[in-house]
């Protein structure tokens, strides 16, 4: 007698049997292995924050044998790291794109710290829009899991019921929370790793913080609104420095949107920014003042 | 909406921990009630045997609380430390409900199973979760331990862990972090027929 119960059973297990077979686990840290997904023919998807060396990596294959694999390229601002397997016939786990998780989907996610898969259960928890990350990346969809996390768990996939990827997990952007990074944020990001090894994105060279603007003077410049930017740090020769902004600056407005958070910069910066001029205004000893800044290729691990 | 499915479900879970209750009891010795499987004995002249946590007892007699509320008295008849079990016998004053091993077929990963236990006095307590990992076959010998992604707490110790048609897979023993470590059914089979052979009297 087959029942509901029996048969959630089984299906959640041909889901982690047929998803598994795509789970890896990733040697490129000296604690416990991490995990990673085989995304793409000859492509392993895995976190960042798992790699702590460009060199010597291997990969434990699900039967077992461990091969070599080289760095295609990293991405610290999403977490996400691509690796290249050369001579292997891995199936490839089927991707959902189309429908996004709803909150209380039931989910599982995999991991493979060693040469054993690991599972574990839950819900999601919250789905929202796009967000950014705390080093500005974009993500299409925030996803929030009400499950356990295990040592190792990250760059493993979170699966569905049918066994479909819908992202790949990490522990790295939330503190404390697991978070899945969705398919379509991997997809594009796996495209820019392979073709260019590193995310291209814009950046100014300043370091910003949240203030108010005197009631008085900014009905006098009349304001939208009373938060801006203070310019704390202007890194000398970078490119806002090489446009005229000054230490001191009260940054107002980028391309006509206010901006009174950092991560308001961070979304005028996307790669397609570098080299292209942003109107900036800022408040200069009481006075409004337009600047034209142009901004450069952000150099690996740097914030804004 | 309806739902027949989730309500399938609902009724099928509520049946399964139902059974499972019966065949759980609680150990108390000192402090705080463990928990305990009821075992078949087979043929020991009419007393029952109940498996547990070595560590849930302290001393040689337990008091052991069926689930319709009966009382026995129990003597520790078999204790072993490092695999952390033991076996209580006592005398059964009705038909009991024993554990039925799950032989085969072998446990999968992401299986469905379910805890009984009495975590701080909440009697039958139940908790459901997946099989965490199973070892691979290269990996020699019979696994240690099963590993399961369900939340346990003090309590249910020396309980069962079982399948969804409920047969015992393993006897929770601890928990690592939010993983469940239960020792595998045909171990518990094993170390009881090895340290518990029936005297006739």
């Amino acid at each position: 007698m087959s029942t509901v119960l029996q048969s959630l059973s089984t299906e959640l297990a041909d889901a982690v049997q047929s998803a598994g077979r795509a789970v890896v686990a990733i040697h490129a840290r000296r604690r416990i292995p991490a995990s990673g997904v085989h995304w793409r023919p000859g492509v392993i998807v895995a976190t960042h924050h798992t790699i702590s060396r460009d060199e010597n990596i291997t990969v434990t294959l699900p039967d077992g044998t461990t091969v070599p694999a080289s760095l295609a390229g990293r991405d610290p601002s999403t977490d996400l790291a691509a690796l290249k397997l050369v001579g292997q016939s891995l199936p490839t786990p089927s991707i959902r794109l189309d429908t996004p998780p709803k909150v209380g989907e039931l989910v599982i996610a995999l991991g493979r710290p060693g040469p054993s898969l690991t599972a574990s259960w839950g819900v999601v928890s919250r789905v929202d829009g796009p967000w950014r990350t705390w080093q500005g990346a974009e993500i299409d969809s925030l996803l929030r899991l009400d499950l356990a996390i295990y040592d190792g768990f990250s760059g493993g996939p979170l699966i569905d019921g049918a066994g479909r990827v819908l992202g790949i997990n990490t522990s790295a952007l939330a503190p404390g929370v697991p978070v899945t990074i969705p398919g379509a944020t991997v997809e594009r990001v796996v495209t820019e790793l392979l073709e260019r090894g590193t995310i291209r994105r814009a950046y100014l060279g300043i370091g910003t913080q949240r203030v108010r603007v005197p009631e008085s003077l900014a009905r006098k410049l009349e304001l939208q609104g009373d938060e801006a930017l203070l310019i704390v740090s202007l890194e000398p020769g970078g490119p806002a420095d090489r446009d005229g902004l000054l230490l001191g600056d009260v940054l107002i407005e980028i391309e006509g949107a206010v901006v009174s958070d950092p991560a308001d910069i961070l979304a005028k910066l996307g790669g397609d920014r570098v080299g292209r001029p942003l109107t900036a205004r800022v408040i200069r000893g009481g006075q409004m003042k337009t600047l034209q800044v142009t901004p450069g290729e952000r150099p690996k691990s740097r914030a804004a | 909406m309806t739902a027949p499915m989730t309500a399938g479900l609902a009724r099928e879970l509520a049946a399964a921990v139902d059974e499972l209750r019966r065949m759980t009891v609680q150990v108390r010795t000192r402090g705080p009630a463990g928990a305990g499987v009821l075992w078949d004995s087979e043929g020991s002249n009419g007393s029952a045997l109940v498996i547990t946590n070595a560590h849930v007892l302290r001393g040689d007699q337990a008091r052991i609380e069926l689930s319709d509320g009966t009382v026995a008295r129990a003597q520790v008849v078999a204790r072993d430390a490092k695999r952390d079990l033991a076996a209580l016998e006592f005398e059964p004053s009705r038909e009991l409900l024993f554990a039925v091993v799950r032989d085969s077929p072998p446990l999968r990963l992401g299986e469905v199973v379910i805890a009984i236990g009495h975590p701080g006095g909440l009697v039958g307590a139940a908790t459901l979760g997946i099989i965490h990992r199973v070892e691979q076959e290269r990996e020699a010998g019979a696994p240690r331990w099963i590993r399961a992604d369900v939340r346990l707490a003090p309590g249910f110790s020396g309980g069962p862990l079982a399948d969804t048609t409920g047969r015992l897979v393993g006897v929770n023993t601890m928990m690592q972090g939010s993983l469940a470590l239960a020792v595998p059914a045909a171990a518990v089979e094993a170390w009881v027929r090895r340290s518990h052979t029936p005297v006739a009297r």
